[in-house]
């Protein structure tokens, strides 16, 4: 063979080399919905805009389709494809619901008629009607953390004897944001377990720029090395918890999300500022309370990005001091989001402090069941408690690096610190009067919360970090 | 929820007596029930005490002497008395 023609041989095995490894490059970076399906542990983003893809057209009809259990993966992709539909997502959360993408212009309302009319489903629902002004319309994301299918505040579909939708519609909030390290919650309580594997990540560390905190009134250095927040209740920098409370809390707002471990907080991506002012009981004094709302202002000063601070606790005892505190903490541009109380009271009548302070940064929460009901432990006020959210039956991180289910206005508070977060990783430069608004004018309507709380509705984070 | 801790009833009753002045003998057993509570404080806050708001689960377990029934409420942690001449403790 002569030497050119080994050189034509060569040049054309190259040639058809690269065009097969150019293929394959395609191929993995445009997976089709059929190959997603086969990867049900890995997270991903259910986009109706993915670029390159010729499944992406925004204007499309999406529904929402459970099929029975004996149904198989087969038989769905040939039900689908005879209905001219696709699987555009599997939620991996839930057997056999499956996010289905009509391909013959037909409206939802016909689609899900067509679905609802076979033995083989068990329901079929259009998608939500949430409108987002921006990049995140028509997206929703997926947590693929082990205990998201217990998590029924962020995502409802009516397990467990719940109602479908009554959620705070979290999956779609994260197609527009999943929080940011450069929001900082303060989370004023019994301490955080910041080695808890679920939160470790999204714990707030002290920046070596930032100097330690100095308050001679408080202890005999006269500062504390305040590596990951602070301790009132023994005056040092260890604001370990050995309650829980603050623990499940900052799970809410913070576990990190798509680890495939434990829990997804609101925020899969934020800074946790850990600060312990009640006992391993539970309970600590309206002077402690105070002396770490200081700590957080003097750290705002200092430079640290802490915008909202989450207080699951409160009594009936009205303290001007801590009034004053709270008021102070608003005009360095912190939000306090306060718990209204589990009396069953009405809070217009009988206040619950903080959460009655009648201030322009303090928001009020109840709690509401699985079912969207007002709690039957929750406090309320026409006029004095904000808005409700989640808080019964909440599952979230717990001592030993554990995971237990609460319930309490005080899960229902970092609800809506979480969803502040989430505003606040898209809108850094909001005001305080802005972020309350935002949060309080997105609410769902819900009929059992009119002349409960002043908003008549439950948080809804998608609404929220869409609003404009 | 495991059973109350006897240890805890030995305690109610001894603080009891020592406040009112008694014998512990004095002091029968009243009721004891396992029920929720409103908060960490269990729905009996001493002065100027904050506490988290979460539904706690523990016992109100009744005293009675002299014709007087008293009320502490326990959890495994901690101990109060409730309401005695109009003000909280913990125990």
């Amino acid at each position: 063979m002569s030497r050119n023609l080994w050189l034509n041989l060569s040049i054309a095995l190259a040639l058809i080399l690269i065009a097969a490894f150019a293929g394959r490059l395609h191929k993995w970076s445009w997976p089709r919905s059929s190959q997603q399906i086969s990867h049900p542990s890995r997270e991903r983003e259910e986009t109706a805009t993915d670029p390159g893809s010729d499944e992406s057209d925004s204007s499309k009809t999406e529904i929402l389709v459970r099929f029975r259990p004996n149904v198989s993966r087969d038989a769905i992709e040939r039900i689908t494809s005879r209905l001219n539909d696709e699987v555009e997502d599997r939620i991996e959360a839930v057997d056999g619901l499956e996010v289905i993408e009509d391909e013959d212009n037909e409206s939802a309302d016909e689609v899900v008629a067509q679905y609802r009319a076979l033995s083989e489903v068990e329901y079929a629902e259009a998608n939500s009607e949430i409108k987002l002004d921006h990049e995140g319309a028509g997206k929703h994301m997926h947590a693929n953390d082990e205990l998201f299918f217990k998590q029924w505040a962020l995502f409802n579909h009516g397990q467990d004897g719940g109602k479908s939708g009554a959620d705070i519609s979290a999956m779609q909030a994260w197609a527009v944001t999943r929080g940011s390290d450069q929001v900082v919650v303060a989370v004023l309580d019994s301490g955080v377990d910041y080695t808890h594997p679920d939160l470790a990540a999204n714990i707030w560390t002290r920046p070596e720029i930032i100097k330690q905190y100095e308050d001679e009134d408080l202890t005999s250095e006269g500062a504390v090395d305040d590596v990951h927040g602070f301790n009132v209740v023994d005056d040092n920098g260890d604001p370990m918890d050995d309650n829980g409370h603050g623990t499940h809390c900052a799970g809410i707002i913070g576990a990190q999300g798509g680890n495939e471990t434990g829990i997804a907080g609101i925020n899969w991506t934020v800074k946790i500022m850990p600060l312990k002012f009640m006992d391993a009981d539970g309970a600590g004094t309206t002077k402690d309370a105070i002396e770490a709302i200081n700590y957080v202002i003097n750290r705002k000063r200092a430079g640290v990005n802490v915008r909202v601070i989450s207080a699951s606790w409160g009594s009936t005892t009205n303290s001007r001091a801590l009034e004053d505190l709270i008021r102070k903490a608003g005009q360095e541009g912190i939000l306090f989001v306060a718990a209204a109380g589990n009396d069953h009271s009405d809070n217009d009548a009988k206040p619950h402090y903080p959460a009655s302070y009648e201030l322009n940064n303090v928001i009020s929460v109840a709690a509401t069941d699985r079912n969207d009901e007002l709690t039957s432990f929750s406090n309320w006020g026409a006029t004095s408690v904000d808005v409700a959210a989640p808080g019964q039956q909440i599952v979230s991180t717990w001592l030993n690096h554990g995971f237990e289910e609460k319930q309490g206005t005080s899960m229902a508070t970092p609800f809506v610190a979480g969803v502040a977060a989430l505003v606040l990783s898209t809108n850094p430069t909001i005001s305080i009067d802005e972020l309350r608004a935002r949060l309080l004018n997105s609410v769902d309507a819900i009929p059992s919360l009119t002349g409960k709380v002043a908003s008549g509705g439950r948080i809804n984070a998608a609404k929220a970090v869409a609003a404009q | 929820m495991s059973s109350i801790d006897p240890a805890i009833i030995v305690k109610a009753r001894g603080d009891l007596a020592r406040r009112l002045g008694v014998d512990e003998n004095e002091i029968a057993d009243g009721h004891i029930e396992q029920t929720d509570f409103p908060d960490a404080s269990l729905g009996a806050p001493v002065e100027g005490e904050m506490s988290a708001q979460m539904i706690t689960s523990g016992w109100r377990i009744r005293l009675q002497t002299a014709g007087e029934t008293y009320e502490y409420r326990a959890t495994a942690r901690q101990l109060r008395l409730v309401n005695f001449k109009g003000r909280n403790y913990r125990v």
